[in-house]
């Protein structure tokens, strides 16, 4: 028999239920902090955009270089399918990182130069492989939007933070 | 009886000396003006100023300082669930329990704001997650009927958001909403509850067999063991209505058989290996037919016949036949019963379901060799006809027994 609320422990069973969402929201803003203070940082650069694209008021819309990868960085015995998730290798390479390898998996082992992104196949042609990263909306306020949303096309370099758990923020985005 | 019908009609009964002055104004006594009224002036002020509020809120959000928007996030959740439980002990019930649903679904706005004030990338649902237990204690807390369907549609929305977005099932919020919810149903049976509850595990089983990539017809699979659960249920309605959305399934499934069967180009899609199918799908009519046996209604077996596995015949008329034969086979055994039960409404279920199949039978069968107007024609007779018939059985069959002398 499960331990019901009963009219006797009802304001405790309130209490206990209530509290713990409210942890649970301040938890969420932990992770958000620890993912920064643990994780290790990535810069990626964008695909040069032009302002009309990505005006909106309170985000930035964002194409990554590695949106678009080769398909012959794709090893696996099996087709990429459409939302399938995968697990991107990055390495440094000038100022941001590039891809090297996309697995279905994530691998066991990788030489320590580098990093997992992970990210979902967005579909795939012939030659390439379209991911998406969860990244593609950079909310900040709007004076900022508008710096970053500066005339003439042109390229973001864009910081974020890889937790050890998996899990993933923009930290800074910057005009190249 | 209203205490409008006492108040109007009162003075009349008075006149025509029915009753005393002093016996309506007992009768009114009984009947006291609802204050629910009263409230909705206030309540509509309230929520006027509040959607003011959040407007502003909204339009300025990124702009607020961090620790603002975190401490409006916080303050509105904990805030829902404290008025929510004032108005509640206060006697305003519907107003209380509104509010703490207002809470719940902040908790979720919450989650969900705060990740994106953090820019922050979830690969899970365990967020989301959370999102559904709080339901689901709010639920057993307050053993509110609203919260219940709340919960099942955070269910719903949650896996939905998985599968969509993360290309995975989460077995976790499915195995969870399905025994805390079910358990819930299973020891407080209504028959509302039952509904919503199926048709939500039946949207998470859906979702489950598109990721999957697997033959659709293992949908119901899971849909019948769902409707087990009906069989085993002791509460009559609460478990009948449990199985309507499986039965709903597995009906418009063999009319879109009938329908569009001969087509052919997708029947390979529905044929899951037949030893397997047959044997799980087996299982689950013992396990059904047991319940059915417990509870005495072994009359329901019937419902089965929907789950005749006919996809396996080859794709062209024989399909289609076969789905139609399903069909009248279920809607006659239905209509059958119905007025052995003497139930008006399952009659009336049946008629609709009997000619239903009966217009589709006809289109199917002769549109193809038919002058069109004389198509036309003849289908509309014989559904009229039938239509008349059926309700004259109906009527003959919910018509209190008449003297014998009047037949």
């Amino acid at each position: 028999m499960l331990v019901l609320p009963t009219p006797a422990n009802r304001r405790l069973w309130l209490l206990l239920l209530v509290g713990a969402q409210l942890l649970f929201i301040v938890a969420v803003a932990a992770a958000g902090y620890a993912t920064t203070a643990y994780g290790r940082t990535v810069q990626l650069r964008t695909a040069p955009v032009n302002p009309h694209d990505l005006l909106e008021r309170d985000h930035l819309r964002l194409t990554y270089g590695i949106t678009y990868l080769p398909l012959t960085l794709w090893q696996e015995a099996n087709e990429p399918r459409r939302r399938q998730p995968v697990y991107v290798a990055l390495r440094a390479q000038g100022d941001a990182y590039v891809a090297v390898r996309v697995y279905n998996q994530e691998p066991s082992a990788l030489p320590p130069d580098q990093v997992i992104l992970r990210g979902w196949v967005v579909g795939s042609s012939r030659r390439t492989l379209r991911l998406r990263y969860g990244l593609e909306r950079y909310y900040a306020p709007e004076n900022q939007v508008k710096v970053l949303n500066k005339k003439g096309p042109h390229a973001l370099l864009v910081h974020v933070s890889i937790a050890p758990w998996g899990q993933a923020r923009i930290t800074k985005a910057e005009v190249l | 009886m209203s205490r409008k019908v006492i108040e109007v009609e009162g003075p009349k009964w008075v006149a025509q000396g029915i009753i005393t002055t002093e016996q309506e104004q007992r009768l009114l006594a009984l009947y006291p003006i609802d204050d629910k009224a009263i409230g909705l002036l206030p309540l509509l002020g309230s929520l006027l100023v509040l959607l003011s509020a959040l407007s502003l809120i909204a339009a300025n959000w990124q702009e607020l300082p961090l620790l603002v928007r975190f401490g409006i996030l916080l303050g509105s959740v904990a805030g829902s669930y404290v008025a929510g439980e004032y108005f509640r002990r206060r006697g305003n019930t519907q107003l209380g329990m509104g509010l703490v649903g207002l809470g719940l679904i902040l908790f979720g706005t919450s989650i969900i704001l705060t990740s994106q004030m953090f820019q922050l990338i979830g690969y899970d649902v365990t967020g989301l997650v959370a999102w559904g237990v709080a339901g689901v204690g709010l639920t057993y807390l307050y053993r509110s009927r609203l919260l219940f369907v709340m919960t099942v549609a955070i269910g719903g929305i949650v896996q939905g958001y998985n599968t969509e977005a993360l290309g995975a099932f989460s077995y976790a919020t499915a195995v969870f909403t399905a025994l805390t919810l079910g358990y819930y149903w299973w020891r407080y049976p209504d028959a509302l509850l039952g509904a919503v509850l199926a048709t939500g595990l039946l949207w998470q089983a859906g979702l489950l067999i598109g990721v999957l990539h697997i033959k659709i017809t293992w949908f119901f699979v899971a849909a019948m063991l769902i409707y087990t659960f009906g069989d085993w249920q002791a509460d009559r309605p609460a478990g009948r209505a449990l199985q309507g959305p499986p039965l709903v399934a597995a009906f418009l499934f063999v009319l879109g058989l009938a329908i569009f069967g001969e087509a052919g180009s997708y029947t390979d899609r529905l044929r899951p290996p037949l030893l397997a199918y047959l044997a799980a799908l087996g299982v689950v009519l013992v396990l059904s037919l047991l319940g059915k046996k417990a509870r005495g209604r072994l009359g329901s077996a019937t419902d089965w016949l929907l789950l005749l596995p006919g996809f396996y015949l080859d794709a062209g008329l024989p399909l289609a036949v076969a789905a139609l034969v399903v069909l009248y086979a279920y809607t006659g055994t239905l209509l059958w019963r119905a007025h052995q039960e003497q139930n008006p409404d399952r009659v009336t279920l049946g008629t609709v379901l009997f000619i239903l199949t009966t217009a589709v039978a006809y289109f199917k069968l002769t549109w193809g060799f038919m002058d069109k107007s004389l198509f036309f024609l003849l289908g509309g007779i014989l559904l009229l006809s039938l239509s008349w018939y059926l309700r004259r059985r109906a009527v003959q069959t919910t018509a209190p027994a008449a003297p014998p002398e009047k037949l």
